[in-house]
Parts: C-alpha cells; structure tokens; sequence
C-alpha cells in the first residue's frame, strides 16, 4: 500500500512538472494549456499553503506559551501583532490603523534590520581579516576596501585621485566582479537544473513517500 | 520548438542516466568541500551535546524561479533529520514560505518513518517563519536562542538577510553553513559564515553527503556541460579574435 502511494506521488509530480516543463519547449496548443492550468493550480494551492504557515506559526507559539517554554512572552506579542493586523486587514487593506502599522511599525524596524546588517557586515570584515588570514580572504576584504573607496566622497583628496579611485571602482566590478559573477551564475544555474530534474525524476521527493 | 532547449534537456536526462549506471564501475571522484566535512563533525558534537541543529530553507517560494536552492536544502534536511533522529532535541527546520515549511514536514515525516524513527517526528519541526524576508530574519534569534541551537544552516535562496541570519546565529556561537543562489548574497555569506558555499556547492550536497547514485551522477554531468559551455566560451574568443565573424 505504502509502495502504491508512494508511486501516485511521483508520478503526479513527475508528469505535472513535465508538462511544464515541455510547456516552455513545444508550443503545442495542449501542453500550452496544460502547462497554464497547472501553473494556476499550483498558484491556489500556495495560497491555501500560506493559511496552514499561519495556522502552523499560531500552533507553535501556543505551545510555547502553554508550557512557558524560554522566550514565551516573545510568542504573546506575535500572536496578539498576527491577530491585530489581520482583523484589521479584513477589514480594509488601506485603511488609516494599517498604513499606521506599516509606516510606524513594520518600516522601521525593517530599516533598523538594514541598519544592522551594514554594522554586521563591517564587523564581519574586521573577523576575517583576523580570523581567516588566507590569501582568498585578504583578496576579497582589500577587493571590498578598494570598491568602497571608489564610492565613497572623498572630500580631502583631489578629483585626480578620487577620478582613479573611480576608474579602479569601475575595472573591479565590469570586468573582474562580472566576469566571476558569471561563472559563479553559470554553476549554480546548472545546479538548480539537475536538482530540478532529480524532482522529475522522482530521485528526491520533498512531498513525502 | 525550442530545440537547444529541448537538446540541452536530453543531454541532462541521459547523462544522468548513463552516468549513474557507469558510476558503480568507475566512480567519480569529487574535490573536498571543507564545509561538508565540518557540518558531519559539528552535527555529531550537537547530538552529543544535546544541542539542535536548525535548517533555514530560506526565503524563496516553491512556485518561484527560486525554489532549486531550497530543494537542494531539503536534501540536506533529509540526511541531517537521519544523524540526529537519535539525538533528545532532532532537527529543526525553518522556512519563509509556507508551502516549503510543509514540504519540510514531509521530507521530515518520511526520513523518520524510513529509518523507523517515526517518534521523532513532530509537527512543529517544519516551520514557517515569517512570510517576508525579514519578517523572517527577526523571527530567527528567538528561535536560535530558544531551541538551543548549535548548528546553523542555511541551504535556500536568500537575498541580503541571509548575512543577518548568518550573524545571528555567530552571535549564538553556532557553527554556520550557508549556500544560496544570489551572488551578491553569496559575498556577503562570504564574509559572515564560517563555511560558506560558493556557487554550485550548495547544489552538491546530495552527493557530498553520500546520497542517492544519481546524485553524483547529477554532479558529473554537472561538470561535463560546463566543460563543453568553457569549450564554446573560449572557440567563440579565439574566432572573433581572429575576426572569422567580421
């Protein structure tokens, strides 16, 4: 029985994604159309899919504050936020408490979490160039260093200089940075199409046996 | 038709094919990734020390472009869900979709039922973060600290929060992992994490962490299709160098 189920799994998901798949390839009018309806289908099922995420956030908070696990006043606070915004954006998605919301709640901390990634990244780049003293790493911070440099106002240095500064900003990231991000683009796009086609295939399957 | 596309297809599907039946006789034999050594011995520390190890499958959507990172991370899943079945505190994984938190809860349920372990298995070992990136990335402390977490990693697409979700996680002290698909965040990884996966790395983890035969044959046909791409890249160099296209 197991082995049954297992076998309709991956042959549904191995002909859906097919069909998709050769959707992008044949413009034969039935897998075109196949290939849309399915792309629909699985646009509703996200959607249904997101009800659970919330409904599987609620469930692990309210464990949490049911056995006063460490943190639990943390998941009193989400649930009360999820359960505010929610009212409030069935009752209109533009009305003035959810603009308020956003535009004093959401925004800001979203900014002041940019703010911290600039100050973690710059201690970042302090650590490796304690940490991690191989040549790779000297090669990326003194790279970080020089691109910054060329951004950067200047305002004690003299247009020659800061023009240089600029012309090396320029070589680094048109043809060094580019020509390597490329590469780099290049293995994983060829990645992500194995891994794609081992889902087709039904070597792995992240929906379960 | 589209027959490069469809070319490019065939020679993916039968080079898998026929290089997961070479492959018994003549085994491929891949360069060492020190980031997969590591995690091995910091996930066998974490069990022994009763510590959980967490996954991130990131921010990426299962029905977007950027869903092949994550499902090489639950590839992950599933191996890491087997070294730590027997651990008192198993896997935790974490997503900001909610489709691949479930799709975490199933890879979850069927590793544990494969190797009989099914008591291991919980509901709330798959979880959806937050449905924003950084909805997501300010969940995450909370859960490092809470679920005492000493292993971190990060297999799925994620943009310039992947670096925060690395730093958080040093801040825990936590041995960190990180791979993604988006370059500029790969730099930024670069400089944060531990043991960062550069490029197809990530895409790799199947068969560095001795996977199905096919994995590795993914890997080698992985490597012959870049090298016939290196091949063209540099004919078509040398010819317009010589000006056979004026």
């Amino acid at each position: 029985m197991k082995v049954g189920t297992h076998l309709i799994w991956a042959v549904v998901a191995g002909v859906s994604g097919l069909f998709v798949l050769l959707g992008y390839f044949i413009e034969i009018e039935i897998i075109v159309a196949m290939r849309l309806l399915l792309m629909r289908w699985a646009v509703l099922i996200a959607a249904w899919a997101l009800i659970l995420g919330i409904i599987n956030i609620l469930y692990v908070h309210f464990i949490k504050v049911r056995d006063m696990e460490p943190g639990w006043p943390y998941s009193i606070l989400l649930m009360v936020a999820l359960f505010v915004t929610i009212v409030f954006g069935f009752i209109s998605v533009d009305n003035e408490i959810m603009a308020m919301i956003f535009n004093y709640i959401h925004l800001p901390i979203e900014t002041s979490l940019m703010a911290l990634l600039a100050i973690s990244l710059a201690v970042a780049g302090f650590r490796l160039v304690s940490q991690k003293r191989d040549w790779t790493s000297m090669v990326f911070v003194g790279t970080a260093f020089l691109v910054l440099l060329g951004t950067v106002p200047l305002p004690l240095f003299s247009d020659e200089v800061i023009q240089e500064f600029t012309g090396l900003r320029n070589w680094l990231v048109q043809v060094l940075a580019s020509g390597g991000a490329r590469g780099i683009l290049l293995g994983v796009a060829l990645g992500a199409i194995v891994t794609g086609l081992r889902v087709l295939l039904a070597v792995d399957r992240p929906y379960g046996d | 038709m589209n027959f490069v596309g469809m070319v490019v297809l065939a020679l993916f599907i039968g080079g898998i094919i026929v290089y997961a039946t070479i492959g018994r006789r003549w085994p491929a034999v891949f360069r060492p990734i020190p980031g997969y050594d590591d995690l091995g011995v910091a996930i066998e520390r974490a069990v022994e020390a009763g510590e959980r190890v967490h996954v991130s499958l990131g921010t990426g959507s299962v029905i977007g472009s950027d869903c092949a990172p994550a499902l090489a991370g639950l590839v992950m899943v599933s191996k890491i869900a087997e070294m730590t079945s027997a651990s008192d505190r198993p896997v935790v994984v974490t997503a900001g979709d909610a489709a691949m938190a479930l799709l975490a809860q199933d890879t979850l349920r069927s590793t544990y039922n494969r190797i009989n372990a099914s008591e291991a298995y919980s509901p709330d070992a798959g979880r959806m973060l937050g449905p924003t990136p950084f909805s997501y990335i300010a969940n995450l402390p909370v859960l490092l600290d809470t679920e005492k977490v000493s292993v971190n990693v990060l297999a799925g697409s994620f943009g310039y929060e992947g670096a925060l979700a690395v730093d958080f996680g040093n801040r825990q002290r936590t041995f960190s992992l990180a791979g993604t698909d988006d370059v500029q965040s790969q730099a930024l990884i670069y400089a944060t994490a531990e043991d960062p996966l550069i490029g197809e790395e990530l895409f790799a983890a199947g068969a560095y962490l001795d996977q199905h035969p096919i994995h590795r044959a993914g890997l080698r046909i992985q490597d012959l299709v870049r090298m016939i791409i290196i091949g063209a890249i540099l004919a078509g160099t040398i010819l317009r160098t010589i000006g056979a296209f004026s």
